[in-house]
């Protein structure tokens, strides 16, 4: 059997990474909790959604940092499947994990970092806290699904489905004619179905959730300038998520202007 | 850490392009050189924009560059015995390709000269640095499927002789022209000899070995090329754990002289599937997936975009640790004799066509 991993084994990981690449680290960091003053606190940023921060947080797009969406990134930006026209996305979490925010808070910025765009109108429909449906457009015309919810069973491992259409080819990270995410290992014993996908031998026998966490930090430690980067893409996730919930209140497509103002448009 | 002068060999094996990012980007090694067995070859990597020295004589790169402390040996097999001997009398410690030598005097010589020189010599067999086989390796001796029964594995890809035209050539693959069996017009040296990663794995995973085996060959998918393309193996361990392996090139390719993109007809191009027995229950396992899909540029096929190939990163780990700290490879010649032992008894099998006790 194997030790769950920790918040302490997250923080030696990062430093041993760190030690390993040769990562000068000016300044104290946290990984976890409250900003401390003076202290560069690296979480995900739907993390700093609720607070107020006075200490300069630095939210970590951390989903980026996963394979399966650096490649999907890269069959786009390297002309594999060409002419995107249509983003097909779906997620679906457990309430003990994720919130509604913080969901389409990382499934928004999927959105712009895969379609390699911005997202210049949106239209939601939202059901209380647990459910939302988004019609979006990317300012480089591609038309954009996204449903999430978070109505899986606690402890559930999280669903999703990155599709987009080209009009030369389809890219996925759901292999065809499946609905749920395979896994590299799965045992069947007594204690019935048990699945393992293991993608990361340099940080071997974390989540994958941590895994991100973890490679987010060390990346903006190693490209500082990331930082900068991915607080304004955090503001405007902010102004996105705002617009969504204003959208589904009020029943109306919104178009935003520019990266950080809207203004409203009637369906 | 004083990072490692470090060289690659020849380029004529179809894993040199994969060591070009980690020789990069790892701080314990510092690629100085690389020699290319033809001019052609030399001009492939030098499009790559490496800003490496590359040679066409090995003896003038060694020449250039005393500094060199170690190399990549990504050379065809028949080149192994010589690019030793060169490294040993220069003290350059080596990270080999899969099979060092199918001669067993040869691999014995090897052998000598590395504990003679007491350089490093790891073999590349980078499936013990695959995050899926760790985990495998920890569920096995986690006692989580109780006794093992059986372990079944393929070790299938697409075949790499248009690129890499050695892999057809039974003298530079397998050492020297040995007809597969009676009668059949194919030699020794083909995906058998490319894929020893299944017969490596399973003496590590039940820490037993090979009792005996049985192989036989399948007619050709490719019907024109002069090595096998198509067999499978099955036989027990001394531990009475049976096993079935693929180590076919059963995954068709387009015949391309560059691995690029578009490189597979079949969507998955490379495959390390296990499957478990125990009497606690069954395991499978996908060494390579999951992954991404695609069907755009360059064919429009359905492929896959694999997501993860870190296993040099952990390969290097451990070679430059076993340097730096005079430590011995887990991979090492003593170790992979055995596995070369195997594969030979395979051959043997296939030209019998009877069981091969070891």
């Amino acid at each position: 059997m194997e030790l769950i991993k920790d918040k302490k084994d997250i923080e030696n990981s990062l430093m041993n990474l760190l030690e390993k690449y040769s990562i000068q680290v000016n300044g104290s960091i946290q990984l976890f909790g409250r900003s401390k003053p003076g202290v560069l606190n690296l979480q995900p940023g739907y993390e700093f959604l609720e607070s107020h921060e006075e200490n300069n947080p630095v939210p970590l797009l951390t989903w980026r940092m996963r394979r399966k969406f650096i490649e999907l990134e890269k069959i786009l930006a390297n002309n594999v499947v060409e002419e995107p026209c249509l983003f097909r996305i779906s997620c679906s979490a457990s309430i003990d994990k994720w919130s509604l925010s913080s969901i389409l808070y990382r499934e928004l910025d999927l959105c712009e970092f895969i379609g390699n765009g911005k997202i210049v109108s949106l239209q939601a429909t939202i059901n209380e806290s647990e459910v939302a449906n988004l019609i979006v457009k990317l300012d480089n015309s591609i038309l954009c699904s996204i449903e999430v919810s978070t109505q899986l069973p606690h402890n559930s491992v999280l669903q999703d489905r990155h599709e987009v259409i080209g009009r030369r080819g389809v890219a996925s990270d759901l292999v065809v004619d499946t609905q749920v995410g395979q896994s590299s290992v799965y045992t069947f014993t007594e204690q019935g179905e048990i699945t393992y996908t293991d993608t990361d031998m340099e940080l071997f026998g974390f989540d994958n959730d941590q895994i991100d966490h973890i490679r987010a930090a060390f990346q903006v430690l190693k490209e500082p300038g990331l930082i900068d980067e991915w607080q304004q893409q955090h503001e405007h996730l902010v102004y996105l998520l705002n617009a969504v919930f204003e959208s589904g209140k009020k029943r109306q497509r919104i178009n935003l202007k520019t990266e950080s103002t809207y203004t409203h448009e009637t369906n | 850490m004083k990072p490692i002068k470090i060289a690659i060999l020849s380029l004529t094996h179809g894993h040199s392009r994969k060591y070009f990012q980690t020789l990069k980007e790892n701080p314990n090694l510092e690629w100085v050189a690389v020699s290319a067995e033809t001019e052609k070859i030399k001009n492939v990597f030098l499009r790559g924009n490496y800003g490496i020295p590359c040679y066409t004589n090995e003896q003038e790169m060694f020449d250039q560059h005393p500094e060199i402390e170690a190399v990549v040996m990504a050379s065809a097999n028949d080149k192994h015995l010589e690019q030793f001997k060169a490294c040993a009398e220069r003290k350059i410690n080596i990270l080999c390709m899969k099979v060092p030598s199918f001669d067993m005097e040869e691999y014995k010589e090897m052998m000598d000269m590395v504990e003679k020189s007491g350089i490093v010599c790891q073999i590349e067999l980078e499936l013990h640095y695959n995050p899926v086989m760790a985990r495998i390796k920890q569920l096995v001796s986690g006692n989580e499927l109780g006794e093992i029964s059986a372990i079944n594995a393929t070790n299938i890809t697409l075949s790499p002789v248009w690129a890499f035209p050695w892999q057809n050539s039974p003298e530079q693959s397998y050492g020297k022209r040995i007809q597969l069996s009676s009668g059949d017009n194919r030699f020794r040296g083909g995906s058998l000899a490319d894929h020893p990663h299944v017969f490596d794995m399973i003496r590590s995973l039940t820490n037993s070995e090979f009792d005996y085996i049985y192989a036989e060959a399948g007619q050709n998918i490719r019907k024109d090329i002069q090595v096998e393309d198509n067999l499978l193996v099955s036989g027990k361990m001394k531990n009475g754990i049976s096993f079935l392996f693929d180590p076919s090139w059963s995954r068709l390719e387009e015949r391309l002289e560059v691995p690029g993109p578009g490189w597979e007809i079949y969507p998955k191009r490379m495959e390390v599937n296990v499957s478990i027995s125990g009497e606690k229950g069954v395991l499978l396992a996908d060494c390579f997936g999951p992954n991404v899909y695609h069907n755009g540029a360059p064919n429009d096929r359905y492929t896959v975009q694999y997501t993860y190939f870190d296993e040099w990163i952990g390969m290097m780990d451990e070679f430059v640790d076993c340097i730096r700290n005079k430590k011995i490879p887990r991979i090492n010649l003593k170790w992979h004799k055995q596995t070369v032992e195997a594969m030979n008894a395979c051959y043997e099998s296939i030209a019998s066509g009877n069981v091969v006790y070891l």
